[in-house]
């Protein structure tokens, strides 16, 4: 009886409004989120064709490309001069694979006995997992091209030499290519792609967590202040706001840095010791093959950041939480009580989380439009997708991003400035009490 | 006798419209304990609000030492020390380190600072428990801190607003005592605010009486005693705020 009666109490307490509502809006997120990125995924696999360059004549191939369809692939053909610049071709035409069939493919296969090569390459044009679609499309057409010569060489061939035997198991030999910012190099997508994976991880973890400890600490700042009736008492001290305001930036910003620095040396060992030793392995198997280094490949294709990429994006990293602090300052002084502070991290946690969670599974711009306006709304989207851009030459998009986080930070600033300088400070309350009473108003 | 404000006509009007202070008027001389009385919502705390620079007002200007809270707000806080109601301090600092927190905020001459961190000491009589974390300290510690601090600056106008609210007999009466020393015998001045009739009864020297944030009466406490024919303060309070021209 005095258990029930106490439970009640308590539960009465902690399922507020806030908190029903954040239960609430966290899974309409999720909801949501996940069909974003579902949509993107499918819409990625839908319109990612695979594509063909015949370069030969034969027969065998031309009826090949015509069964290919039955072995789960349906390939677009593309032609091109011999010797043509694979890199630029996909760019102009917009294509994220090429499989390019060589003159004497067919005379080969019936009359050889000996593997044939098909040059398979993909274009890797951004980051995270929508960056591994063109090699999935790729190394399913040639699937499909070595299910087709395999099963050509045990029906078609009576009498099976022993180097037929073993020629039906390995047909066809794929010599991997990755095409990016306008240049060619023979290495496999896949670890690049891996590669890519980790460094789009975490360095959006990064951004991520620097943001979320920033503005969390700001904020509680400001409030504790304003909780704990220090606010007054400081303020009437002979110094001015603006001083105040920046120490409060300053030390949050110091701190928040500390905090990531810290989180990130953990999270690289973490994601190092449990996927390193794999991309270590691809990568060392992928060097051995090219005879060439994975890093010297990613610096041909461009696929490196400079030191004026790294300053810009340290630029645009210091920006960033300078908008997720300007934000939570004024959020923060909105604060009454605890209650009031915990719901109102709530609109910087989610404009923080879901630009981290959609970048990291999806390309933006292969969102419906009316989810990739919403995404560049958000000004940490452009954070999360600068090292994207500027790999991959979008400068554009990077400028633009860029431009907009400026135009934003200044107007928050703003807003933070005219709230901590005037009657706002004090007279702009949000409560929350019991679920009961909501407003934000003038006391 | 000089005076160290002067509030003439100020007003403040909050954007829902509510006039929470109507053309007041009045001044506190130097030396002098002034007390600003009156029911819940009366307008006291906007005024006193106004005169800390922590909010502007909407009308009429207020001179603290000569210097405009509008126009010259550095000025003026520069002169004065406010101690809100239920005012807190960092719950993280020590005692000792609060007051050279505050007195750093003052000046930037440590000899000076270190001179109003000693009167502080002195004054609020905590001894070595000012070693200890301010989160430990009970509520009379914490405004007895408080108020050290607020005084430790010899500011020409010292605003407490409830400068004894929550506190026991003894404390209450202690912090009267240092409010009545400090004004007789350095001239500090004071403006205080306090549902306390009593209190207000034992240590001002004037009072001004104000209900729906109109100053409705100021005087010295026979004045008005003698005015309102009453006993007591509380009396006088009653008679004031329950007037038809009040109501």
């Amino acid at each position: 009886m005095k258990l029930g009666n106490l439970l009640k109490k308590e539960l009465k307490e902690l399922l507020t409004v806030q908190a029903l509502f954040s239960m609430v809006f966290t899974c309409l997120l999720l909801i949501c989120m996940g069909q974003i990125m579902g949509s993107a995924m499918d819409e990625a696999m839908n319109n990612s064709t695979v594509n063909i360059i015949n370069y030969d004549s034969s027969d065998f191939t031309d009826e090949m490309i015509k069964k290919l369809p039955d072995y789960g692939a349906d390939p677009k053909i593309i032609t091109a001069e011999p010797g043509a610049d694979y890199s630029a071709l996909m760019e102009e035409n917009e294509l994220d694979n090429l499989v390019v069939i060589p003159e004497g493919f067919g005379d080969k296969i019936v009359n050889g006995s000996e593997s044939v090569s098909l040059d398979c390459i993909s274009l890797i044009n951004k980051s995270g997992m929508a960056s591994t679609m063109s090699s999935i499309s790729a190394a399913s057409l040639t699937e499909a091209i070595s299910d087709y010569v395999g099963n050509y060489i045990e029906t078609e061939k009576i009498q099976l030499s022993e180097e037929e035997i073993n020629l039906i198991k390995d047909p066809v030999i794929e010599v991997e290519y990755t095409a990016s910012n306008g240049r060619t190099v023979q290495v496999t997508s896949d670890v690049l792609s891996s590669i890519l994976m980790t460094q789009s991880l975490i360095a959006p973890m990064a951004v991520f967590f620097l943001i979320l400890m920033a503005s969390q600490m700001i904020m509680t700042a400001i409030s504790t202040e304003k909780i704990d009736k220090t606010l007054e008492t400081l303020l009437s001290a002979p110094v001015s706001r603006i001083t105040v305001l920046v120490s409060k930036m300053i030390a949050a910003l110091v701190v928040a840095l500390l905090n990531a620095a810290s989180m990130m040396i953990g999270f690289v060992f973490y994601v190092q010791g449990m996927t390193g030793s794999a991309i270590r392995a691809e990568t060392a198997e992928a060097e051995l093959e090219m005879g060439t280094s994975v890093t010297e490949a990613m610096a041909q294709l461009g696929m490196t950041l400079s030191a004026g990429n790294i300053v810009l994006f340290g630029l645009q990293l210091f920006l960033t939480i300078a908008i997720g602090l300007s934000l939570s300052l004024i959020l923060g002084a909105m604060a009454t009580d605890v209650k009031s502070v915990q719901t109102l991290t709530i609109p910087i946690m989610m404009l923080t989380m879901v630009p981290f969670f959609v970048t990291m599974f999806s390309d933006v711009n292969s969102l419906s439009p009316m989810f990739r306006t919403i995404m560049y709304i958000i000004p940490f989207t452009h954070t999360y997708t600068a090292m994207s851009n500027m790999m991959f030459g979008h400068m554009g998009l990077f400028w633009a991003g860029l431009a907009y986080q400026c135009v934003f930070f200044v107007v928050c600033m703003y807003l933070a400035v005219k709230v901590f300088t005037t009657d706002l400070l004090f007279t702009m309350n949000f409560s929350v009490d019991g679920g009961k009473k909501k407003k934000i108003g003038v006391k | 006798m000089s005076e160290i404000l002067k509030v003439e006509g100020l007003s403040k009007v909050y954007k829902k419209g509510a006039k929470a202070v109507d053309e007041i008027s009045f001044s506190v001389n130097e030396g002098e304990i002034f007390a600003l009385i009156g029911p819940n919502g009366a307008g006291k705390t906007s005024t006193i609000r106004m005169i800390s620079t922590l909010i502007k007002p909407t009308g009429g200007d207020a001179f603290v030492d000569g210097h405009s809270i509008v126009r010259e707000p550095d000025k003026v806080r520069a002169s004065i020390t406010y101690l809100p109601d239920e005012a807190g301090a960092y719950k993280t600092m020590k005692g000792i380190d609060y007051l050279y927190f505050m007195a750093g905020l003052f000046t930037s001459d440590s000899a000076q600072a270190e001179e109003y961190v000693k009167r502080a000491v002195d004054m609020c009589g905590l001894g070595d428990r000012l070693e200890e974390k301010i989160g430990g300290y009970s509520r009379g510690m914490i405004r007895k801190l408080l108020l050290s601090r607020a005084v430790m600056t010899r500011p020409r106008l010292a605003i407490l607003d409830e400068a004894t609210s929550g506190l026991d007999v003894i404390n209450a009466l202690d912090i009267r005592k240092t409010i009545k020393r400090l004004s007789a015998e350095e001239g500090m001045s004071f403006l205080l605010s306090s549902h306390n009739m009593l209190e207000i009864e034992y240590v001002s020297d004037r009072v001004g009486i104000m209900a729906h944030g109109k100053l409705m009466v100021t005087g010295s406490i026979e004045e008005l005693k003698s005015r309102y024919n009453a006993a007591n303060l509380e009396e006088v309070f009653e008679r004031v705020v329950m007037s038809d021209e009040v109501r």
